[in-house]
């Protein structure tokens, strides 16, 4: 009953988001040899986009882990098991207990699993005999360790796991033609579980930085963690729709706006604090205004290119 | 190859299908003990009511995405559960569901009951390795059905449901019964569950649906009977459960007088249902009575939840104040 260790696997956070931790544990699996930018597309957590009003740091990971994370497996054809809670419900304990012995039996297939440790981290092992688990944060190489009894213990009051149980083939067209419906989706629509007083999704998300940045009513430091993690999601998607625009090249405009979108957001997380703080949001605004407007036009793209699918699923495009 | 029959399980269809279900699962199981009324108030699912504009009978079990709501509930009794379900069109289905083979076995071999839509949600209380075979209960007799493993989840609707229970922890009875106001203020507050679709109503708006829906005639003729019966029997849960714990807040005694109140009011309703040709349907020249008695019936409830809110307003609401990461979401 000694200590069990996935050696081999590894995290690197860039979009500081799940498809990090998701792509570590696929390509340490053998599940996947498609690049992080390849599993952000067809997973649709890339054209994820929603902020806090207030363009708080934490705007990239505030969306419906269950909903999201279940649908983001789907889409690539990985059937999954996953729970989530607070932390400080009456019942969390019965959960806790579950989700260390779910991870612990992944880790023995030699699968790794995601879990929420202040941010999406990587379970790579576990050691029975002190009751801890070790994970990766994408940070460095080094092994994190948390205690069984810790688990599900964070700064904010989630927890939150999910194992991946099986694949199964799916034809590769067929996904990325879904991913281009649910990009659109993901910028039309509000996620109903977030009040909309204090977030803003897709085309609206924009609309809310610039609000915030006018109104200079926003944390500053938040802002620009914002941009960081959202800079990372768009090169990812501009890298995935360039492959894209490699099969249809009815996709080429969309795949030069995305090409331009993250170039502006490269431009966005370069402009360094100034001593007039006024300065720095004047060129923010201008560039995030553009961003915007580049963003809507690689949807359009994308829309006349699904047309006939979007068609076909009247009033609720994002149904499968 | 092995198999197991809960013969203890009994499915008595009554209330919603899903409380009769959790009712028989739970009781079998001694996870839970005291009459159904009290289940159907505790987990909230009493409150829940929803109205599709033509009166169809799915009205009654549309309260919205069944994950986060049957967790809510299920969860306020402080027991483990764990849900599966979805498009059986998608193409992870059969892993899913092969899955779910197995975890209601697991369950069957622990000795719990589980929850199956069939549609309605039904119990499935036994299998047979060897023929590969599920028994469950939907009710209508002691025997009930058969699903094939094979068949598993597959059934004249799109989506298919599954649950399965564990362990529990003691929750204080007021804690529980703050939270079972809670949703119910919720479920009265929200007009549309099941975004983006905005033709099945909830709570206060569902009333308004429900008399539209009598009034310009067009309706669903078994679903209007079906949901009439079954906001009938919320009815009078209701009215039982708050005359159980009225005692825990002196507004609930007075939320008490409201429903029993309500429900001398509404029995009428019963009179304005006709059997002709063996079949239950809407007395057509009483339509107008119905409404009236609707109405009153609104105002009613209206005044009750507004002394829900009056108790929850003196305690923090941390899972209400606190944005959670799971809930609410439109299907994909």
């Amino acid at each position: 009953m000694g200590a069990v260790l996935l050696s081999e696997l590894q995290m690197k956070a860039e979009s500081r988001s799940y498809v990090d931790a998701m792509h570590g544990i696929l390509a340490h699996g053998g599940w996947t040899t498609l690049a992080k930018p390849m599993l952000s597309g067809m997973s649709v957590t890339g054209f994820r986009f929603t902020v806090n009003r207030k363009l708080a740091a934490d705007s990239s990971t505030v969306y419906n882990w269950m909903a999201e994370n279940f649908l983001a497996a789907d889409f690539l054809g990985i059937t999954s098991s996953q729970q989530a809670g607070y932390s400080f419900d009456v019942t969390f304990p019965l959960y806790q207990k579950r989700a260390v012995s779910v991870i612990k039996r992944s880790i023995d297939h030699g699968m790794g699993a995601v879990f929420w440790k202040d941010g999406f981290v990587i379970a790579a092992g576990y050691d029975d005999e002190r009751s801890e688990l070790y994970y990766l944060d994408g940070s460095n190489d080094e092994h994190q360790i948390v205690p069984y009894a810790d688990f599900g213990i964070n700064r904010s009051p989630y927890w939150y796991y999910q194992v991946f149980d099986s694949r199964i083939e799916l034809d590769e067209l067929a996904v990325y033609k879904e991913s281009c419906i649910q990009a659109i989706y993901k910028w039309e629509t509000h996620d109903p579980m977030l009040p909309e007083s204090h977030y803003a999704c897709g085309r609206s998300a924009y609309d809310a930085i610039i609000h915030a940045l006018r109104t200079g009513d926003y944390d500053r430091a938040g802002a620009r963690q914002v941009f960081n993690d959202y800079a990372a999601s768009k090169r990812d998607v501009q890298l995935y729709v360039d492959t894209l625009q490699g099969i249809w090249p009815q996709l080429s405009a969309a795949a030069a706006c995305y090409t331009r979108l993250s170039q502006l957001f490269a431009e966005i997380v370069g402009i360094t604090d100034s001593a007039e703080e006024t300065a720095s949001e004047a060129e923010w605004i201008r560039l995030v205004m553009d961003a915007r407007q580049t963003e809507e036009q690689a949807i359009q793209s994308m829309e006349s290119f699904m047309r006939e699918t979007i068609d076909n699923r009247y009033n609720d495009i994002a149904l499968r | 190859m092995s198999s197991a029959c809960l013969e203890h399980i009994r499915l008595i269809r009554e209330s919603k299908s899903y409380t009769d279900s959790l009712y028989a699962v739970l009781t079998a199981a001694h996870i839970f003990n005291g009459p159904k009324y009290m289940l159907s108030g505790l987990s909230g699912m009493a409150f829940k009511f929803t109205v599709h504009e033509k009166l169809l009978p799915m009205s009654v079990t549309a309260y919205g995405q069944w994950g986060d709501e049957h967790w809510q509930a299920v969860n306020n009794l402080g027991v483990y559960t764990e849900w599966d379900g979805g498009r059986t069109r998608h193409p992870t289905f059969r892993y899913y569901q092969q899955d779910a083979v197995q975890a209601v076995k697991d369950s069957l071999d622990r000795g719990i009951g589980v929850i199956y839509w069939l549609p309605e949600f039904g119990v499935i209380y036994g299998y047979d390795d060897e023929d590969e075979v599920f028994y469950v209960q939907d009710g209508s007799s002691r025997e009930g059905q058969i699903v094939l493993y094979h068949n598993f989840g597959l059934n004249s609707t799109p989506f298919w449901y599954c649950q399965v229970f564990g362990e529990h922890v003691h929750v204080a009875r007021e804690t529980m019964i703050l939270e079972s106001l809670r949703l119910a203020i919720l479920d009265w507050e929200t007009p549309y569950k099941t975004l983006p679709h905005t033709d099945i109503a909830s709570g206060r708006m569902a009333y308004a649906f429900l008399r539209q829906g009598l009034e310009k005639g067009g309706f669903d003729e078994d679903g209007a009977v079906y949901i009439l019966d079954n906001y009938l029997c919320a009815r009078t849960e209701i009215r039982d459960y708050l005359q159980a714990v009225s005692g825990t807040w002196p507004e609930l005694g007075q939320a008490f007088n409201l429903y029993d109140h309500l429900v001398c009011t509404v029995s009428g309703i019963k009179g304005c249902i006709k059997e002709t040709a063996g079949l239950r349907r809407v007395d057509r020249r009483q339509v107008h009575e119905l409404i009236a008695m609707l109405t009153a019936a609104e105002s009613l409830e209206e005044q009750a939840i507004s002394l829900f809110r009056a108790i929850a307003g003196k305690y923090p609401d941390l899972k209400r104040s606190t944005v959670p990461r799971w809930g609410t979401h439109s299907p994909r």
